[in-house]
Order: C-alpha cells, then structure tokens, then sequence
C-alpha cells in the first residue's frame, strides 16, 4: 500500500478507505511523520534545519519544534504533533521520544492489524502494558532525598546535563547544567518559568553567557540627557512605575475653553506643572532609579539628569516583574502619595557593554527570586536554538524539583521495562501475551535508535544489553561515548521518571487513538457554497446493494 | 374562436424550475431505506464497547474522533430528507436523555430494514406501520417485566457507578472504571437535598494537555484557564465580590466631553478622578471581600489599588462563568462597582493560581461537602482524546440525571433486547390478522443489537443470538452477550454490572419506532430547489457548553 501523503490534506480517493485499510494507512503516515525527526534522537542525533514560507530558517534538533513547524495535515499524523506537544507542556523534554514511541507501537502492531486482530483488543492489552510499564517505573525509580542539599543539587545537574547531551549544547553540558540548576535554585516554591529571563546577544563565545542572579536587559531607548545620567548605584531605590512621563493630555475626551490670553497661559503652565509634579513626587520618594513600562520623554529624562537619577522608559512588561520579583517593591500608576514602601531595592545596579549591546544589570537584590540568562553565541539561529536547549534542560530541572525521582537515561530504563514486559507476557495466555511482547519490542526503539544515530551496530549492542539486563543489572544502556554498553545510572546519565512516564502515557493513548478509528468522513473545504446535490444517495431502483 | 385548452401538464411541470419530485413505493420508502442504511451502516460499527471510532474531518479542518453518534451525525453535513429525519430522532434523544443515540440510530435503521421485507412480501405500508405500533406498546410493556433492579439511593456512589459504567464502556473501553468513577463523585458531591433537580450543567470539564487520561480528578468548585491579574496570588477563606461591569474608571456611553475652564481644574483632574478608583475600591476592601471577580476589564489604575489594597483579582471572559462562578460562591452579580453588602458577597474557602502541566489556571475550592458545582479536570496527550473524553463524561453525567428521575434499570449486553424480542414474538403468535408479520420483524429488528455487538467484537454473530434465544428461552432471561474474548459468550449482565437505564432505553425505543413509521407513511417527496447563495452562519450558542 502506497503510503498516505502527510504533508498535503488527502489524495483524491483516500477517502474510501475504511476499516483495516484505514488503520493501515493511518499508521504508515504516522511512521513517515516519525521518520523526520527519528534521527534527531540522543547525543548523536543529527539537527534539522526548516525555512518557513518567509523565508527564515531555524535549526532544531527540539522534537516539538520541529513538529509544530511540520505542518502536518494528517489527521493521524496531527495526533502525533499533538502527543508532542502535550509532552512539552507536562514535561517540557522526551518530545522526541514520545513520537518515537507512538510511531513504534504502530508499526509493532501492523502486522496484527493486517492479520485481523481487533483493534479493540490491542488497545486494551496497550492499557494494560502501559500500566504496567508506569509502575515499574515507579518501582525502579531512585528517589531524592530533598533534605540532602548537596545531593539533590548534584541529582539537578546530572539531570540537566542527561537533556543537554543530546542537544546542541552537548559539548559545554557541565557549564549549561550548573547554569540551570542555579537558575531554577533562585525560584520560589512554584518555580514559575516567566522568572527565568533569557537575553540573546550575537557574539562571544558560549562561555561568555551568564547567569545573572537578578534581572538584566537591554538598555531602552532613551532621550537627550540620557548621557548625563549615573549608571552606576550602590543601593539605589528603585521605583517601578506604568506612567508616561511628557508632556500629555490628561483626559482624552477632554475639552479646554479659555477666554483670555493670560488664561491661556496659564493652563499651558498647569501641563507643565503636572508633569514636574509627577517627577518631584518620585523624586522626594527617594527612588535613584525609574523604571517605566511606558515612555519616558526628553524632559523628565534631563530633570532625572540633573538631579543624578536614572530612568528607563517602555520596559518590557516581563523584564518589570521580574524585577519587582527580586527587587520588591510594585508598580505604580498613579504618582500621587509615592511612598517608600512601593519602592524596591537591590545591591547593584550598573549598565554594561554586553557584545555590542548595553545592558542594564540589577544585581544582589534582597529577595532574588529571579534571574536571567544572558546568552551569547555566533549566530542567531544558534541562540535561538541554544534557548531552546536551555528550556528543556530547565524544565527538566523544574520537574526534578517537584517530583523528586529519577532513573537512568541512554536506553536503559527502555530496556529494563522491556525486559519486565516481556517476562510478563508469558505469564498470561491469549492474545494479550502477544500483545504485550510487541509493546516491549516497541520499546526497544529508543535504545536502537540512539544506535543508529551514533552510527554503532544496533542489533549488537542491543543484544549485549538484553543480556545484561536479563543477568539483573537493570541501568545498563548505552554509552554513546564509548561505542559500548555501561552502567548508566553509575555513569549520572539520569532522567527524571516522570519524562518517561508521561511519553509513555502520551504515546500510548494516542496510539489507541489511532487505532479504533475504523472510518474517516471528511468534508472538502469551503463546503459554504452551494453545489448542487447530487441525486439521492442510494444505487436506485430499489434493489439493495 | 373555441379557447384553446392544453392538456394538463404532469406534476413535475406545474413545480418551479430545479425541483425534484419522487413518487411511489420505489422512488420513496425504498430509497429512503437505502440511505438510511449507509447512515446507520456507519454509525453500528460504533456501537457497543468493542465498536470503533470514526474520524471526522470538518469543512474547516477541525478533526474529531469519536465513537458518540450523536457527534457523528452532527459532522456528517447530510442533505438526504430521509436520513434527517431519523438524525432528528437522535438528535431528540440526545436533548431528552443524552444518551442512546446510537441506539436510536440503530434502531430506526433495523426497523426500516425488516419493512422493506415486509414491503417486498406484499404487505402494505398501513399493515406495517400499525404493527409497529402495536409492537411498540407491547414491547414497552414487557420492559416493566425485564426490569432487574433499581438504584434505591442515589447518595450510594457504588449503585451509582455500577449503573453508569455501562454507558462508559460503551464509549471508552478501558478506562470506564476510572471514569465512571469520577462521573459518580463529581455527580453526587452536588446532589442537591430531595426535591430539588440535578443540573447537567453543574458538572464542568475543563480539558488540560499533558499527561495521561488517568491523571484527571475531581474538584469541588470551578477552575479557569486563567491567570490571575493582580500580584495577590492566593486567598484563603475568603469572601468574594462578583461584579459583571469592568473594574476601571466610569467612562460614559454617550459621548461626551469634559470641560474644563481653569489651571486649577486641569491640575486636579486626574488626581481627582484617581482618588474616586481609589476610593471605590478601598470601599470594595473595607466589606471584607478578599477576592473580586470582574466580567469585564481591570484598567492598570484599577489593578494598582486593587494591588494596593491586597484584594485578589481574577478576570473572567465569559458572562456565563460569572454566572456560575457566583453561583458556585454564593454571590450576586453586581453589575456596578458598589461595595458589596454582606448579603451579596460570595464565600470561597480556597482561591489560587496554580500550574497544571504548564497552563496556569486560576481555583474556586470549596472545602465543604456539598458544592454548587464541581470540576472535572480533564488531562489527556491529545485535544481530540480529550474531546472524545469529555463526550462519554457528559454522557455519564446525563445518565445519572436520568438516574435521579427514574431509576429503575434493565440488564444490558443485548439482554433486554433478546428478552423482548422473545416475547414479542410470543405475542406475534396471538395475533390474527396481517400485522403479526410487522410485530414479528419488530423482534427481529431487535435482535440487531447482539448482533451487531458480536459483529463489532469479532465474533459469528448468528451463534450467539442463537445461544442467546436459548438461554432466554430457559427463563434467564439477564443473559446477555459477553464482550470479553476468551470466555463464554452469553453473561449474566446484571451479576457482571452491565446495567442499562430504563428511561434511555423507553425513549430510545418510543423516537426510533416514530421515526420508522413516519419514514415508511411517505409515499411523495418533493423537494424544491435549494436557494442559491452561502448558507447563513449558524448561530451558534455563545457558551460552547450552553
């Protein structure tokens, strides 16, 4: 059977198909869908590069951005794009993974299909495997203690530095690692994501990005006088305000009516006079530094000159929490009754030449429960794709955090529910039994794959892992570094379980998806427009069939 | 000169240009019969716990898999007069009960099937229809006999749950025991005292991405895919004011200008038009309330005295989540920014932000045991398996609402089906005249469900009903068909928990057997030109869920 076109919407006539030809064909376009991201897999995977219809190109080796920027428009293939993105959002790593495994089970159970198997009782045996696989899992799993600082950090690192090996930024993992953790460390209790800023400046070299403990971005755009302004505080107030601060109309649906010259004059003054009013109020608080959401125009910008303040007007509305995040202080908009209280603080504030930009640093603040990431690479692809990397290695880390469990990564907790599975399997009669060992062949997939994409012999190592593993030694997987097999959990290539159990839960649920569909219906596009409808369905005459 | 008259022209000549008109028994019922058959050949292979889902791809590329007909045949965009009217039936269940659409569907179609027969033999269309009719009373009599049980308390989760299940495998094998569990617990939390209705639309779902389907729970109280706007991100214990207008400065409907005639004025405008927000919301603070809830905007001067003053501030998109939100609370909706009196706050004893998988969504816990409303948090890996999820849930939750109005069941697995059917053809034999043949195939029409149950499951459908009609002929009459592979095939579905609803059941047959007779009773159809020009947009509710 031709395969079914994955990146146009339906061949004419593929619409006939039903029943087994349709489940068929249905897993045939999941496995095309797999295939472009297959090789990705692991620390010898290989990046992708896509160009959009306008023409920009990104380089990924991110199974969920190279899914969604797929375009896929099968319906069957879409549910892998969805799987993969599911993962992103529960666990934010093992995207690749997880499609990998939803296309493995199909494929493992196609020859069931075409040999008339009910789907409905390979869905039930991928429950029952999957369930099974998941609380092996948990089994298996080696907790972290969280009392033991040390160790759980040293726990964080290996996790994060397992997710970055198969990234782009395999060969700096320890320094990106540590990074990380200390990233995520700064963050309260529900280590919200938006409080980890990353800056992406061109240039440098990749050791030249840094953890700022605290909040940094690029200078604002800034008025006549800026020069004149310190950038340079020990302990400055900090003021965070949502004010214009020029010249402006205060009421827009408000009407002046004068009838005199001087009265004229007068209410030009007032303008100016609530302006100056507003600075003076933010002056007399004590605030040094003046941070606006919206502009800052010349004039405030050359009285906060003359009277040693910095300013910085149109801030990006994140870069404002986080500051208020680690600084204190909230955001005002109203300048009226500026108190001392409203205003944050931080050890350090300085602008700095970053590459060939200025930044604006805000460090050793009180409360640090933000930071950023100021990136630096050669090209802009680059970072783009290093920001991605450095997001999965943190969420990695967030995950860790909160469900404090890990097993070892490189294929062997693969193996090892393999393993479990297909001993399993023989306890039970029927066709479950054949079922289940197809699910921990399916799951052999990842081991084999990191094989093929390193270049190594599969079927020899697996071999040699099966053997490991039916001997008891249950973290042995792949190293890739070595061409051979090694004790992963030894060798701190540690996941969190929970990627793995997500993936699994992901991809099984979607397989079973896939495979009780037994009839597509679809309308053609832009069915608003009359046509005109063809005779009565039915062949006529009265006579069935 | 003699008027000249023409002769009579035929009928198709006298309808306007384009209109197409049948007539006869050939041209109408049989073709009729025809294209019902495609519709319910498509949708019987759903039916059961063993049928399939059909993936159905919307005009505008929306995609949904399911197993629920009643989601089918609301995608299928058919135009066969026919067909509609059989879909209308289903569509008549579906309001009225729920569930059973499929059934409906199935029925009909059998139904139409054993009449062409009937038609072929030479038996008219009267003779038939009346047969049908006379079968229907009498089947609905006998379902009083096939009763095995009733669900005597509705606060009992176990009687509960036992007797949705059914329905929940039917649509989601494998994971039915979970769900019909959390359907049991989100249902019965806010089973409000004796006397007083359950509302379907007090069990919400919202659907989260991530994870796996066995990670959905229940909470009492509502949650929104939403963050929240100001810094206080948690309120515990804490009254509550709903209000339906923004949370901003008054801004007038008609147009209008301010006038101002003086610097002074100017110089105190704004400030005076801050310390009204502020004194408005401080008022909003000194009530006690804790947490406010705005239908409409939170202007940034708003959300800095709303920060100022430590009041939680969540915004909702949707009138009818205000709605409910002050249902759930206890509040009344206020529709201008007054001070709520005492008795018009709400009450919730835990509002916070919290993170599912990476969606922020904002929670209205209530603590105590008996809630207005309660949540089902829905996870899953895809949109679609979610979609299809949430069907069977509101299936289920439609089920125990008919529970809570009849709740007297019928052993299911094809049982009551292959129970009826005996008796009706028992009954067939007492009759006289032309119309025991209609009652016989009436029978025959209900023996379709086992079939087709074995059909969907693999299994050579002709043998089980015939072990069936054995075993029912014995006086078991609560054997049904076993879906399981590898063990006998006939059940006792009310010892294996596989219950069916009365009422569903009553209706389902009442809708089917109508929409049969009305089918087969058309003898002309005539159908006019359609009107040119794009349909108009259907108006849609505004509330996906009203």
């Amino acid at each position: 059977m031709a395969p079914a076109p994955i990146f146009l919407a339906f061949a004419s006539g593929d619409n006939d198909v039903r029943g087994k030809q349709l489940v068929i064909s249905n897993i045939n376009a999941c496995q095309i869908v797999a295939d472009a991201v297959r090789t990705t897999l692991g620390p010898r995977g290989m990046d992708k590069m896509m160009v959009d219809s306008n023409g920009k190109a990104v380089i990924s080796n991110d199974g969920a951005t190279i899914m969604k920027l797929l375009d896929v428009v099968h319906p069957a293939g879409k549910m892998l794009v969805d799987i993969a993105k599911s993962q992103d959002a529960e666990v934010g790593d093992g995207t690749t993974s997880v499609v990998l495994f939803a296309a493995e089970f199909l494929k493992q159970v196609k020859n069931f299909i075409e040999e008339g198997v009910h789907p409905q009782v390979i869905i039930k045996s991928f429950r029952k495997a999957t369930e099974l696989a998941v609380e092996k899992i948990k089994e298996l799993a080696i907790k972290v203690r969280k009392d033991d600082v040390a160790g759980l950090r040293s726990v964080l690192e290996r996790c994060a530095s397992t997710t970055l090996s198969s990234k782009l930024l395999s060969a700096n993992r320890d320094f990106f690692s540590k990074m990380a953790v200390d990233a995520v460390m700064v963050l309260d209790e529900l280590l919200p994501l938006d409080m980890i800023g990353i800056k992406k400046i061109t240039g440098g070299n990749l050791e030249d990005s840094l953890l700022v403990s605290g909040v940094a971005f690029k200078k604002a755009f800034s008025y006549a006088g800026f020069q004149m302004q310190p950038k340079h505080f020990k302990n400055p107030l900090i003021s965070i305000l949502n004010i214009e601060l020029e010249l402006k109309s205060e009421k827009e649906n408000a009407e002046i009516r004068v009838e005199n010259v001087e009265e004229y004059q007068k209410i030009v003054d007032a303008e100016w006079q609530i302006l100056y009013d507003k600075l003076q109020s933010i002056h007399d608080s004590g605030a040094k530094v003046v941070l606006s959401k919206l502009p800052i125009g010349d004039v405030a910008t050359q009285w906060f000159a003359d009277r040693d303040m910095f300013c910085a007007g149109r801030i990006p509305i994140d870069d404002l929490k986080r500051i208020q995040k680690s600084c204190g202080g909230s955001m005002q908009t109203s300048a009226q009754k500026l108190t001392k209280e409203v205003l944050g603080t931080c050890g350090d504030f300085e602008e700095r030449q970053v590459g060939g930009e200025r930044y604006n640093f805000f460090t050793e603040c009180p409360l640090t429960k933000a930071c950023t990431l100021v990136l630096r690479g050669g090209t802009e692809q680059f970072i783009d794709e290093m920001e991605r990397s450095l997001h999965d290695a943190i969420m990695i880390v967030r995950r860790a955090l909160k469900h404090d469990a890990v097993v070892a990564g490189g294929g062997a907790i693969e193996m090892e529910l393999s393993k479990y599975l297909r001993d399993f399997a023989r306890t039970i009669p029927g066709k479950q039994q054949l079922i289940i060992s197809a699910y921990a062949r399916a799951l052999e997939c990842i081991p084999r794959q990191l094989c093929d994409n390193a270049g190594f012999d599969s079927t020899n190592i697996l071999n040699e892992l099966r053997q490991k593993h039916a001997q008891g030694a249950k973290w042995f997987g792949i190293n890739v570094f070595t061409e051979g097999i090694a004790d992963n959990y030894a060798a701190c290539i540690w996941e969190p379980s929970l990627v793995k159990i997500n993936a699994l839960t992901a991809a099984s649920e979607a397989c079973c998806q896939i495979l009780s569909v037994d009839e597509l219906i679809k309308h053609s596009k832009g069915g608003n427009e009359y046509e005109a409808p063809d005779a009565l369905p039915g062949r006529g005459r009265g006579r069935p069939g | 000169m003699a008027m000249h008259i023409g002769q009579a022209p035929g009928f198709s000549q006298m309808l306007s240009d384009g209109a197409r008109y049948y007539s006869g028994l050939d041209e109408t019922v049989v073709r009729s019969i025809e294209a019902v058959r495609e519709l319910t050949r498509i949708v019987s292979t759903s039916y059961g716990p063993k049928g399939l889902n059909k993936m159905v791809v919307t005009h505008l590329g929306k995609m949904f898999i399911t197993n629920d007909a009643a989601t089918i045949i609301k995608e299928l965009e058919n135009e066969h007069p026919a067909v509609k009217l059989i879909i209308m039936a289903s569509e008549m269940q579906e309001r009225e009960i729920g569930d059973g659409t499929n059934f409906v569907l199935v029925f009909a179609g059998a139904l139409l099937d054993q009449a062409e027969e009937l038609l072929r033999m030479g038996i008219s269309v009267p003779e038939i229809t009346d047969g049908y009719e006379l079968a229907l009373g009498k089947a609905l009599e006998f379902l009083d006999e096939v009763v095995c049980g009733t669900v005597t308390n509705v606060h009992d989760r176990e009687q509960v749950q036992r007797a949705i299940k059914a329905s929940i495998t039917s649509k989601q094998n494998g994971t039915d025991e979970f769900l019909s569990k959390l359907i049991t617990d989100a249902c019965i939390a806010l089973l409000p005292e004796k006397g007083k209705t359950f509302s379907v639309d007090n069990v919400r779902v919202i659907k989260i991405m991530g994870s796996g389907i066995l990670a959905s729970h229940v909470m009492n109280g509502m949650v929104f895919k939403r963050d929240i706007e100001g810094d206080v991100k948690k309120a515990a214990d804490a009254k509550i004011a709903v209000y339906s207008c923004a949370v901003d400065i008054n801004q007038t409907e008609t147009k209008g200008t301010v006038l101002i005639k003086s610097a002074e004025e100017l110089l105190q405008y704004s400030n005076r038009e801050e310390d009204l927000l502020e004194k408005q919301i401080k008022a909003i603070a000194e009530s006690g309330v804790k947490v406010v809830v705005s239908g409409g905007k939170m202007g940034d001067l708003a959300l800095h005295f709303i920060n100022k003053y430590k009041l939680l501030a969540v915004r909702l998109m949707s009138k009818f989540d205000i709605r409910r939100v002050a249902n759930t609370v206890g509040a009344i909706v206020l529709s201008t920014l007054v001070p709520p009196t005492a008795d018009v706050q709400g009450h919730c004893d835990l509002v916070y932000l919290d993170e599912i998988g990476d969606t922020s969504v904002v929670v209205f816990k209530q603590e105590k045991k008996e809630g207005a409303i309660s949540t089902i948090v829905l996870r899953g890996a895809t949109e679609n398996s979610m979609d299809d999820v949430e069907r069977a849930i509101d299936d289920g939750v439609n089920n125990f609402k008919a529970i809570t109005k009849d709740n007297r069941l019928l052993p299911g697995a094809g049982a009551t089906e292959v129970e009826l059917s005996r008796l009706l053809t028992q009954y067939a034999d007492t009759r006289p005249g032309l119309e025991q043949y209609a009652i016989k195939k009436f029978g025959a029409a209900l023996d379709t469900f086992p079939k087709i149950l074995a059909e969907n499951a693999g299994v050579k459908a002709v043998e089980v009903l015939a072990k069936l009609h054995a075993a029912h002929l014995e006086g078991m009459k609560n054997i049904g068909f076993n879906i399981e592979e590898d063990a006998e095939a006939a059940i006792d579905a009310e010892k294996a928990g596989i219950l069916d609803l009365y009422l569903t059941k009553a209706s389902a047959l009442r809708l089917a057997v109508g929409a049969a007779i009305t089918l087969l009773r058309v003898n002309k159809i005539v159908m006019a030109k359609q009107a040119g020009g794009p349909k108009p947009p259907k108006q849609g509710a505004q509330d996906e869920d009203d």
